[in-house]
């Protein structure tokens, strides 16, 4: 489904983008999300498509603010039966949307019996009752505790895809967006940037996107040359003591320049266990300063210079490496990941 | 302090006793009176003045006219009031807390202007037979413009505690504006809609000021409280007061508990 609204009030904006299942609308706070979210739904004056000039009551739309706006008088049956029209078998069915979001059991209780993952579904129950052809979710992660927050996503989310849905989330949360079919970006109250998630995620199209997405090793460096036989641009790393790295080759950038560029945690790699068979494209070297345990992986920070790199990586590598604070270790970025834009103040 | 301060609240704070002390003081001169009513009527002797039975009728029926017509038109404008803004609303704030602030007397002259035989809305009302001065719909126009504004200022609160989130959320489920009205607004501010009603309920009950000016005749029981008071003293106005507090106080009453009460989801 495309979406594509022109807002001038309260804030201004334009939002042109494709809803593909679970589509993730990425964007800071302060973008005006919410207020995309409420134009479509029909609750403030905006031009665009789809459902443009409806009144809201006649939109079919399943809202999902955040804080999700149970009625608090209603039972949590009531609630899903309020937008089902009269009739002998309202409450049958207004339990039926329960049981599908699995919440049967507290069909009798008020909203603040109920937790905030529960309150979710039955506030998206009750949207779902509605028959909606699109639903629009407001930072559906937001409320959810961190321990338990992917679990609850992914649940609501393969709940969403079993109605089969449109489904438009607003988050400013980079992990949401992993879990969707299709990630927007948001930036200066714009789309800059829709794609699938692992290839929004791994090329950002700017330095603001790449924050936007939650990745942390964004650094200045300076076009040093270009190689066209080996097809790469050579970047000087300043801050880490001037070391020089290799990236796929940028003809546009000229030499001096100065660029920020980018690479993934991910795309950070510890020497590989058979060296012979990996060749290095960027050995760095750096001290190791903290380790985050994540489980099966690590958070390491690497000092270089005075930047801080920061790597993902299995336990068993850092096992194997002994890695711990104070170790020095050469670690290698990929070249294909490195990403560099040119330098905006 | 200590001495002050040495039980413990169920919150598990030190629970002082000096605003309990002051507290049961205030309360005790807040009931005086009523427990003085209680001594002072002849029990043996308790029967009604002739005229006061009648004015327990013209009150309580034109009280609950005047209640419905309160209701009726003052909720749409309690809602209009909580939900729109605009420029130049606080003229209609200051409109409402103006007859809410004019004392009954000068309110009664100012009906008596607009209303009576020879003002502007009287005279030609008077014309298709309709009198408003000394009738029964002068009694309940009367009780109308006491009661009215606290029914307006306790409504309009409740309606203003309604998240406007709640209504939108209805209407995107399929509701108009007025099912919206009446199964989500409504039923939340319920409470302070009653309130409302208790409130201008015993205003209009009670209402004397106004009354006395521009509806004398019919009688009701603070008229006749009065005129009692004047002819034959104070013992004669007893059983009448005791009628009056029996016919006034159950709906407030019984409002009041009942908010206390609710279970606040």
């Amino acid at each position: 489904m495309r979406i594509d609204y022109r807002i001038d009030h309260p804030v201004r904006l334009q939002a042109r983008f494709e809803v593909e299942g679970f589509t993730v609308l990425l964007g800071q706070s302060g973008e005006g999300k919410t207020t995309l979210l409420r134009a479509i739904a029909g609750l403030l004056f905006a031009e665009g498509e789809p459902f443009g000039g409806l009144p809201p009551q006649r939109r079919a739309v399943g809202y999902l603010p955040q804080g999700y706006a149970l009625f608090p008088h209603l039972r949590a049956w009531e609630n899903v039966a309020f937008a089902l029209p009269r009739g002998a078998q309202r409450r049958a069915r207004a339990t039926e949307y329960l049981a599908r979001v699995r919440l049967a059991d507290v069909a009798e209780h008020y909203p603040t019996a109920l937790s905030g993952g529960q309150q979710q579904r039955v506030a998206l129950a009750r949207a779902l009752a509605r028959k909606p052809q699109l639903l629009l979710l407001d930072e559906p992660s937001s409320a959810l505790d961190a321990a338990t927050r992917d679990e609850v996503m992914a649940e609501l989310i393969s709940e969403v895809r079993e109605f089969g849905l449109p489904v438009l989330a607003v988050s400013h949360d980079p992990h949401l967006a992993a879990l969707a079919d299709s990630v927007a970006v948001m930036c200066e109250r714009r789309i800059v940037q829709q794609g699938a998630p692992a290839a929004v995620l791994s090329r950002p199209g700017s330095v603001a996107v790449a924050r936007l997405l939650g990745h942390r090793n964004l650094f200045t460096g300076r076009v040093a040359g270009h190689e066209p036989n080996a097809g790469v641009t050579l970047l000087q790393w300043e801050a880490a003591n001037g070391t020089t790295l290799r990236l796929p080759q940028q003809p546009e950038l000229v030499v001096g320049q100065l660029v920020q560029w980018m690479v993934a945690s991910t795309a950070v790699r510890l020497p590989a266990l058979k060296p012979e068979m990996h060749r290095s494209e960027n050995p760095v070297i750096g001290r190791v300063e903290s380790l985050l345990n994540l489980g099966a992986h690590f958070q390491v920070a690497l000092r270089c210079g005075t930047d801080r790199l920061w790597l993902a990586a299995h336990r068993n590598l850092v096992q194997h490496y002994g890695l711990e604070a104070g170790r020095e270790i050469t670690v290698d970025l990929r070249r294909n990941s490195l990403l560099c834009w040119p330098h905006t103040v | 302090m200590s001495t002050l301060i040495n039980v413990q609240a169920a919150d598990g704070l030190p629970r002082a006793r000096a605003p309990a002390l002051i507290g049961a003081l205030t309360l005790l001169l807040i009931s005086g009176p009523f427990i003085s009513l209680a001594f002072a009527t002849h029990w043996s002797n308790f029967r009604f003045v002739p005229g006061d039975t009648g004015s327990i009728g013209v009150s309580l029926g034109y009280s609950l006219i005047a209640l419905v017509l309160i209701v009726a038109l003052g909720t749409p404008l309690s809602w209009w009031l909580a939900r729109q803004s605009f420029r130049g609303k606080w003229v209609l704030d200051a409109v409402i807390l103006l007859t809410l602030l004019t004392p009954p007397l000068a309110m009664g002259i100012l009906l008596t202007t607009l209303y009576g035989p020879y003002g502007p809305v009287g005279r030609v009302v008077a014309g298709s037979g309709l009198e408003l001065t000394n009738s029964a719909p002068a009694f309940v126009l009367a009780q109308f413009y006491g009661a009215l504004p606290y029914y307006v200022v306790a409504a309009r609160a409740a309606f203003e505690g309604v998240p406007r989130e709640l209504e939108h959320i209805a209407m995107t489920l399929g509701k108009s504006p007025w099912q919206t009205f009446w199964q989500v607004s409504m039923p939340l501010a319920r409470l302070g809609v009653a309130a409302g009603i208790a409130l201008a309920w015993v205003r209009a009950l009670g209402e004397f000021g106004i009354v006395l000016i521009l509806a004398y005749y019919p009688q009701g029981i603070p008229v006749k409280l009065w005129v009692n008071l004047q002819d034959i003293g104070l013992p004669a106005v007893y059983p009448l007061l005791w009628v009056f507090f029996l016919v006034a106080m159950p709906l407030p009453l019984l409002l009041g508990l009942a908010s206390r009460r609710q279970r606040m989801f």
